[in-house]
């Protein structure tokens, strides 16, 4: 028997990090819980449905495409890459998921994972089974509104690149998203590490990874950014965000 | 701030002794047959994910000599016979196939280095066959900022070769001298005139080479101020833009080669010292700046300029205006640093061979360093290129609290502040004007490896 999608739970199943009120700094869910006033024991409720994977480690998948959708999962720590592959078998990179966001939502309408997903580093997962989850959220309209914030955010950030963008316009928006994302966990937003490689920023760019280099060389430059080997460092984020805005249309 | 500093017998007396020259840290005795091929393809396939992937420099080591230099600790293999050249030859092409294809396309080679033995023990062709296989397979920069050197050994250099050197794209030489005294020459087995030295300079100034550095030994044997001071004027008046005066260390249970020195004829530490002395003087006076550890460049050198604004950076091949390259060591006992591993190959011939004959990577030994390593290596680099280390810089970049995380180094470090070497601050480290002779004493004072407690065989004295 193979290992059910997103992992097999450890041994303890139950989510133990945290304190009474707030399970996980990073989870998805629990300012949602918070914000709506509830009490411990619908807490507790969120908490019986989640369940601690990992390790998995570089190059692991967490599920493939056609995998029978069971549960979503929050990022607890390191990198996720979906993926797909195209009829000619090239990889084509959808998106990166960073700690505290959440991977498959997108196989709730079919009950299959559309997508590869893969660690690209020393990945840790809360695992929050569906149908349970779904259940709950006809309870806590605070769990089913974050639900739906959730997967707006996700089918807007697919439409991101879709246009006719420059290579400048790309990379600018891809660094301020990863810097806004970065902030809204709270770490710092000028100074952060790229956990993807050059190869898989460039496919989900639509760029070639000599053209990543090059525009970012530029970017160092011009003064805009600070590279060094995959510490990425803003220097002028009103710039940067200016060259983005085309992109992120904000 | 780069003048040459002050000479000072009492101190250099006092910390005289064989250590690490730190030309990397950690130091290659720490590097372990347990880091092999796979790990190298490894680290190479992580330095192609940089967002900006590094730079490449090359080394490749070419270990023949004609004739055994008896000082020599270098690995080299003494032979007359001419068709070992393209027996070598024929191999390090295949190893540069093997080893290049793991290196992404745009990846500028900017420095390139070939090193001895004596490079120039493979003739102007030769040369030509290699040069046209590292260009095939890797990408050459087109900057003029490109440094291509060689080390010559003038005495095997022909009236034509410097031409073809140029023609084939290198732009800098570094010739071995070490001593024109004739008695020293002897002592040393190493015969080589004024004049062919000179020719060989003036050849690659007439050829466009940016810049020629000559090497310098004192503490040989036989060796006196007077004669060492009439090489020292031989040397200046050619206006070389870079030397190197190393200090002779006589270990010939580890280089066998050093056991033809008639140890009676050394000089003691007062003379040794008296002819370092001498040469920091002559070479003050004739306007030489102080780089680091060893290396004099004239004021409008690449390297003085560098240093000035704070451009320097050091690597296994010396001082460089280069930013950190990945380097790629090829050829037998040849070094690699990529990403955060270091590696080397076998330093045997026959090793290596075999492993190139069945399409191995020869991959001997090597380690990738942890954040402990990353950091003191840091640390080093800012006291070889600039002597000082700049401690908030460190705390940012590395997330430490420097006083806390260093404070065994510290205490170490504070009978050099004593003695005047070092200047402790709040904020900065620096090497005074005593102590920037000495930068490798204060560097050990931060190397992990050196303080703590063995747990295997001692490191500088093992022999294989």
């Amino acid at each position: 028997m193979s290992d059910p999608a997103l992992g097999r739970p450890r041994a303890s199943a139950i989510a133990d990090d945290g304190d009474a009120l707030r399970f996980c700094s990073t989870c998805a869910f629990s300012a949602a819980c918070l914000s709506q006033g509830f009490d411990k024991a619908s807490l507790n409720d969120l908490h019986v449905l989640v369940e601690h994977v990992g390790p998995f480690h570089e190059g692991e998948h967490l599920f493939r495409e056609g995998d029978a959708f069971t549960a979503i999962a929050a990022v607890r720590a390191g990198t996720v890459k979906t993926y797909v592959l195209d009829p000619a078998g090239q990889e084509q990179v959808l998106g990166f998921f960073l700690p505290g966001e959440v991977i498959g939502l997108n196989a709730i309408h079919h009950a299959r994972y559309p997508c590869n997903a893969v660690a690209l580093d020393t990945v840790m997962l809360c695992r929050f089974s569906f149908p349970k989850m779904a259940m709950l959220a006809t309870r806590l309209p605070g769990l089913q509104a974050q639900l739906f914030r959730l997967l707006s955010q996700d089918i807007g950030k697919a439409a991101l690149l879709a246009g006719d963008y420059s290579s400048d316009q790309r990379l600018a928006a891809f660094l301020v998203s990863l810097s806004r994302r970065h902030a809204e966990r709270g770490f710092s937003p000028s100074r952060f590490h790229l956990t993807m490689a050059r190869t898989d920023m460039a496919n989900y760019l639509r760029l070639a990874p000599e053209t990543v280099s090059r525009v970012l060389r530029r970017f160092q430059d011009e003064g805009l950014v600070q590279v060094d080997r995959r510490e990425l460092e803003i220097v002028d984020a009103a710039r940067l965000q200016a060259l983005a805005r085309a992109v992120l249309r904000d | 701030m780069n003048a040459i500093p002050p000479f000072d017998a009492d101190l250099l007396r006092r910390y005289d002794g064989p250590g690490p020259r730190y030309t990397s840290y950690p130091t290659a005795p720490q590097f372990s047959s347990a880091f092999g091929e796979s790990d190298f393809r490894e680290a190479a396939k992580l330095s192609n994910g940089d967002p900006i992937p590094r730079r490449l420099s090359l080394y490749v080591h070419v270990p023949f000599c004609f004739s055994p230099c008896f000082y020599c600790g270098c690995n080299r293999v003494i032979t007359r016979d001419h068709s070992r050249a393209d027996v070598y030859l024929t191999r390090l092409v295949r190893e540069v196939a093997m080893v290049a294809p793991l290196f992404d396309r745009d990846r500028d080679v900017v420095q390139l280095h070939l090193g001895g033995g004596t490079p120039n023990f493979l003739n102007a062709s030769q040369l030509g066959e290699m040069m046209e296989s590292l260009s095939r397979h890797f990408h050459f920069s087109s900057s003029p900022k490109r440094d291509f050197s060689i080390e010559l050994d003038p005495r095997c250099v022909g009236s034509s070769d410097i031409e073809a050197l140029a023609f084939l794209g290198f732009n800098r030489a570094s010739l071995g001298v070490q001593d024109f005294d004739p008695v020293v020459q002897a002592a040393v087995n190493r015969i080589q005139s004024v004049e062919e030295t000179l020719a060989v300079i003036d050849a690659c100034r007439k050829h466009g080479f940016r810049s020629v550095n000559v090497d310098l030994i004192y503490g040989l044997p036989a060796q006196t101020a007077a004669g060492f001071g009439r090489t020292l004027d031989t040397v200046i008046a050619a206006r070389p833009d870079r030397l190197a005066v190393y200090s002779y260390a006589h270990l010939p249970q580890l280089f066998r080669p050093q056991k033809q020195i008639d140890a009676s004829q050394l000089p003691d530490p007062e003379a040794k010292l008296g002819l370092l002395q001498l040469a920091i003087e002559k070479l003050s006076l004739a306007g030489y700046r102080y780089i680091g550890m060893d290396h004099f460049a004239l004021p409008d050198d690449e390297l003085s300029l560098a240093q000035e604004h704070d451009g320097l950076h050091r690597n296994f091949m010396g001082y460089t205006t280069h930013a950190d390259c990945d380097l790629i060591g090829l050829g037998v006992s040849a070094i690699s640093h990529i990403g955060d591993s270091y590696s080397q190959n076998p330093r045997d011939l026959p090793a290596w061979e075999a492993a190139i004959d069945n399409g191995r990577l020869p991959v001997w030994r090597g380690m990738m360093l942890w954040a402990d390593d990353v950091l003191r290596a840091d640390l080093i680099q800012q006291l070889m290129c600039r002597s000082e280390i700049d401690i908030a810089a460190l705390e940012a970049r590395h997330g430490i609290h420097f006083a806390t995380y260093f404070e065994e180094d510290l205490q170490r470090l504070q009978s050099l502040a004593a003695d005047g070497l070092v200047t402790i601050e709040a904020t900065r480290i620096r090497a005074t004007a005593r102590g920037r002779l000495l930068l490798r004493i204060i560097a050990a004072c931060f190397d992990r490896y050196l303080h703590q407690p063995r747990s295997e065989p001692a490191r500088f004295s093992k022999m294989i």
